[in-house]
């Protein structure tokens, strides 16, 4: 799979198709080596680490080769034909991005959990996942089908709770891990909803031959899709729903609670999963629809604006407020994420194009500084034995190179100039001025809470970056010095966030330009961000920012107790959660014992009465007459059989004794199979007889062994409650019978078998077109469903093996 | 009921000496003719196995074991025939699987059933060869299998 | 057409069968069981009609569609007479393997309750 045009340092113009062999590899290379790790790691032990580091690197080299190739375009390979579903994927600016950091940081994980993990439990588990967690990423990253995307996206939601729960033993682990599963899965499926109404709306357009899953086809006619959605009234149901997806995954207000409690897991996946990719999801899925649900000439405030400006705001707000609340140096890195991923759906939000480009660049910006800080807490919770911020300070003489990473990326984060941070966070105060200034009035509210969820931004990064200067607390203890393999990743991700703040634009041009074209719609134009040279307002914006983040920085403590003491019960989104989930618990423990007592009899009687309610409720509903009753319409042999059936089966129900029981019962079946006789239908005769005979044998033989009889005799109430149950059911059944019969639908399956069962008159010396026999019920049987009468003899020697189970294994197994 | 062929009367033996061949015959030709009179795999193996309880029921089942399949009815063969009743039903089943995965051999979708019509031959004139037939002969054994698995293995008892 | 006499006697059959699944003696409840699958059966097939003659042809060509019953519901009540046979034969020595392990087959003793 060698590149086929001539490498060059940026992307050439013309857009190339992506090698479908490459893609395929860089989604699925991921899992075939997790499949493999548990054998890798009883051949290497720990050093699986470099084996699983190694596998990412060439993730890498193919996403890079994709890069260099500037491929552009969608790879389709057939999956549900029928259903026009097909596992594509798309390549773009986006995708690549997302695919970068993914690959890119999973390198740099990887090898710093060589270092980290040194005698960890299940460590097989571990890489194997974590390497999954990668192909799933990759897999919603370059999806181009809504199916395929939804997929990857639960796989991701799923390698994730592997890996926040992975010290199974530990109660936290548990909570945090569920809790996460049960966030982020519930808002796929909202999200899968939303898909399913954009593929319906993709049926009623004239625009989209038939209907389409395809989410390139989708943003190419999103004008005639947002038509069909406004005029049904769907437009912001599909709108919330998909940003439901979004915001749990990306940890927005109110769902942002699981983020902090995933901190549970071992700090190598914190940095992956909250840094660069897991929580990177759900800016994906809102960068990837942008162009979708914003028109090109979208109002200031749309719907779009409305949900995502707002719920990004809000989460950046917020989300950081508790981020300077955190006692906890990954706790405040872990709301701080949710912050910064605020900005970006914030920035995604606006409909004029500094927003996309603030989001645009700042996916990469964030994943750069978070993914180097989360290993720098890795390192200072290894070393110094705590995680705790009041017991942390003075680490720059213990950890040199660790604080000169510290200080850069904590720069980065609160948007300090010149570093990269301040350019993505300079576009977001751009684009909220103009929206407000295009609108007015009440958008003002934009700049002004932008500006003050980032004061409390500035506050926690330098709080962040002091851990390593003042003096040291007394409870520290000694402080190690880190292994290689855990200083040269994070040193990595610094020196890149240098480069980034040394030459924006490069970056911009190379790779973010690419970006910032798949979020918008229509064409896009080229964009670059210069040091303000002037004193512009949203300059302004920036200034103030750091201004008052540096005159309040000194009652940080006192900040920080405040918002704790404002964390009481409803205020904690967390609280909500608890007594939710809780609440579950209880009413399941409570209503548990009441459904399932034991006994047959409960579970007969509820399932019947709730048979015969909805039965009955559902003729009601439909408005069914009884209808006209024209004599008995069957022949007197079949009244007289059924009416010894009927005395038999009242006999059965006196019977004195089991053998008289099983006697009587057996006059039920023979004369139902003279009922078949007299109701043409031969094979069912033969069939009910020889059975019956069979039946009648096993009954003995098996009564032979049990005891006598049990006297019934049940009280009074007992039996009037069963009887009333039972005449319920006769009358359902009998007008179901009633109503069944009165139809006379097409006899269309009827015609079907009937005419082509037989051999035609015509036919050539080899016949496999149809059926080709005179007996119609057994072509049915071998050969029109051929595949039921194969499941159906699975069950008959399925029945048997399962008494041979039974009878033969009983010394084995549990015993009484 | 393993019990010995003394509960039972000589009526009951002698009939049931005429009648089990009779009926086992009737049963194949049952699955013979299935495929275009009444009949087929169902009614044919249930109709043997039928035959085979009859047997038990006048003789036991150490009869079968020591008589007809000449094994040693000592404690520890004392499943032999279960055990190849067993067989019997995963035989059926692999053969009705077999059949339907023939036709992908032949480029045609899995379960495809065909007629080959043979002409010329005497006496029949024209034979109809169903390949449902095969099908149907798994359906039989699975069956076959099956019950008579059941009836002895609770007959055991 | 309306099958009256079949809509009663098939409302009496499940009104027995379903008594006789409510009782406490676990052989009982197998005789329900029976009754139950036995009258669904004859549902089915009262659904294809007794006009018609047997769904068998003569000779080559196709049926007469009027003039036969339909083949579906007989296939389909082909297999569930095998399988019905199949699941109370297993029913039986699930009862007897409760009687070994219990010394019961009175459902209220094995519910532990009442």
């Amino acid at each position: 799979m060698g590149l086929t045009t001539p490498k060059s340092a940026l992307p050439t113009i013309s857009p190339v198709q992506p090698t479908p062999e490459v893609v395929l590899a860089v989604v699925f290379l991921p899992f075939l080596a997790a499949a493999f790790t548990p054998a890798v790691y009883r051949l290497l032990g720990e050093r699986t680490a470099y084996f699983a580091a190694a596998v990412a690197l060439v993730t890498l080299g193919l996403v890079t080769d994709q890069y260099l190739a500037g491929a552009d375009g969608t790879v389709a390979f057939e999956w549900i034909p029928s259903l026009g579903v097909s596992l594509a994927f798309h390549v773009d600016g986006l995708a690549l991005l997302i695919a970068f950091l993914a690959s890119g940081v999973g390198v740099l994980i990887l090898t710093y959990s060589g270092g980290y993990m040194h005698g960890e439990p299940g460590q097989a588990k571990y890489y194997a996942t974590l390497l999954a967690f990668m192909g799933s990423m990759l897999g919603v990253a370059l999806a181009g089908d809504l199916i395929a995307l939804f997929v990857f996206w639960e796989l991701t939601s799923l390698s994730s709770f592997i890996l926040i729960g992975h010290y199974t033993g530990e109660k936290a682990s548990q909570y945090a891990a569920r809790k996460s599963m049960l966030i982020t899965v519930s808002g796929g499926l909202f999200m899968l909803v939303g898909f399913l109404l954009l593929v319906w709306a993709s049926g009623q357009t004239t625009a989209i031959e038939g209907t389409t899953y395809s989410i390139q086809t989708l943003i190419a006619h999103a004008d005639a899709i947002r038509e069909v959605l406004s005029a049904s009234g769907l437009l912001v149901p599909v709108l919330v729903l998909v940003g439901l997806g979004a915001a749990t995954k990306s940890a927005q207000v109110p769902f942002h609670v699981w983020l902090p409690n995933a901190m549970e897991a071992p700090t190598p996946v914190s940095a992956f999963l909250h840094s660069a990719t897991m929580v990177k999801a759900g800016v994906y899925l809102v960068g990837r629809f942008r162009p979708l649900f914003l028109p090109e000439d979208a109002a200031v405030l749309g719907e779009w604006t409305l949900i995502f400006a707002v719920l990004g705001l809000l989460t950046m707000t917020v989300a950081a407020m508790l981020a300077v609340s955190a006692t906890d140096i990954k706790e405040l890195l872990a709301y701080s994420t949710a912050s910064h991923l605020g900005l970006i759906i914030a920035a995604f939000g606006f409909a004029n194009s500094y927003g996309a480009e603030a989001g645009a660049f700042h996916i990469l910006n964030h994943a750069s500084f978070k993914a180097a800080l989360f290993m720098v807490a890795g390192i200072i919770a290894h070393e110094a034995g705590t995680r705790k911020i009041d017991r942390l300070g003075g680490l720059r003489k213990h950890l040199p190179i660790t604080a000169v990473i510290a200080v850069v990326a904590s720069l980065s984060m609160a948007g300090f100039p010149p570093f990269n941070g301040f350019y993505s966070k300079e576009l977001l105060f751009e684009s909220t001025y103009y929206a407000a200034k295009h609108m007015g009035g009440i958008a003002w509210v934009f700049p002004v809470v932008a500006v003050f969820g980032s004061i409390f931004t500035f506050l926690y990064s330098i709080k962040f970056a002091s851990l390593f200067f003042g003096d040291e607390p007394d409870g520290l203890g000694h402080v190690h010095r880190p292994p290689i393999a855990m200083l040269v990743p994070p040193a990595i991700l610094g020196a890149l966030v240098l480069a980034i703040s040394a030459q924006p634009n490069l970056f911009i041009e190379g790779l973010v330009g690419e970006v910032y074209g798949s979020v918008v719609p229509g064409d896009a134009h080229s964009f670059s961000v210069h040091f303000p040279t002037e004193l512009t307002p949203y300059v302004i914006m920036s200034i103030i920012t750091i201004v008052v983040g540096a005159v309040s920085f000194p009652f940080y403590d006192t900040l920080h107790d405040g918002i704790n003491a404002a964390l009481r019960g409803p205020t904690r989104a967390n609280w909500w959660y608890d007594n939710f989930v809780e609440g579950l618990t209880t009413t399941s423990v409570a209503v548990t014992p009441k459904v399932q007592t034991g006994l047959l009899r409960t579970y007969a009687t509820w399932s019947l009465f709730g048979f015969v309610a909805l039965a009955l409720g559902g003729y009601a509903a439909a408005g069914l007459q009884i209808p006209a009753i024209d004599g008995l319409s069957v022949s007197i042999p079949i009244v007289l059989v059924l009416l010894v059936a009927l005395v038999a089966a009242f006999a059965v129900d006196i019977a004195p004794s089991h053998v008289a029981g099983v006697l009587t019962l057996s006059i039920v079946g023979f004369m139902v199979a003279i009922f078949y006789i007299l109701a043409d239908a031969p094979d069912l005769a033969l069939t009910q007889l020889v059975v019956e005979t069979l039946v009648l044998v096993i009954f003995l033989l098996v009564l032979d062994r049990l005891p006598a009889f049990y006297g019934d005799a049940p009280d009074r109430t007992v039996s009037i409650r069963d009887g009333l149950l039972s005449l319920a059911v006769g009358t359902t059944v009998a007008l179901t019978v009633l109503f069944s019969t009165d139809a006379s639908p097409d006899p269309l399956l009827q015609r079907f078998f009937i005419e082509r069962g037989g051999v035609p008159a015509e036919h050539p010396p080899f016949f496999a077109d149809f059926g080709g026999g005179s007996n119609i019920v057994n072509v049915i049987l071998v050969d029109f469903r051929g595949i039921d009468t194969m499941g159906e003899i699975s069950v008959v020697v399925m029945a048997s093996l399962a008494i041979l189970t039974l009878v033969r294994m009983r010394g084995q197994g549990e015993t009484q | 009921m393993s019990g010995s062929s003394g509960r039972t009367t000589v009526i009951s033996r002698t009939v049931a000496r005429i009648v089990v061949p009779i009926i086992l015959v009737t049963a194949i030709a049952l699955l013979f003719r299935g495929h275009n009179l009444p009949g087929g795999g169902f009614i044919g193996a249930v109709l043997a196995a039928a035959a085979f309880a009859l047997v038990y029921v006048i003789f036991g089942l150490e009869f079968i074991q020591r008589e007809i399949l000449d094994i040693a009815p000592d404690g520890s063969e004392r499943h032999q025939l279960v055990e190849s009743y067993r067989w019997m039903a995963s035989l059926g089943l692999a053969l009705a699987v077999a059949s339907s995965l023939a036709p992908l051999a032949f480029d045609m979708p899995f379960l495809t059933q065909g007629v080959l019509f043979v002409e010329g031959i005497p006496i029949y004139h024209e034979l109809e060869v169903a390949s449902a037939f095969a099908f149907d002969i798994g359906v039989f054994f699975a069956v076959v299998g099956g019950l008579l698995t059941i009836v002895a293995e609770v007959g055991n008892e | 057409m309306t099958q009256v006499f079949l809509a009663v006697v098939l409302g009496v059959l499940f009104t027995i069968g379903t008594y006789l699944v409510l009782r406490r003696d676990v052989v009982r409840v197998v005789w329900g069981i029976s009754i139950i699958s036995q009258s669904a059966n004859v549902y089915l097939v009262t659904m294809g009609g007794f006009d018609g003659l047997a769904p068998i042809l003569s000779g080559h060509g196709g049926g007469d569609v009027a003039a036969t019953s339909d083949p579906i519901v007989q296939a389909l009540v082909l297999t569930a007479i095998v399988i019905g046979f199949g699941t109370t034969a297993l029913a039986l020595v699930l009862t007897y393997r409760v009687y070994e392990e219990h010394g019961t087959i009175d459902m209220y003793e094995l519910g532990g309750s009442r």
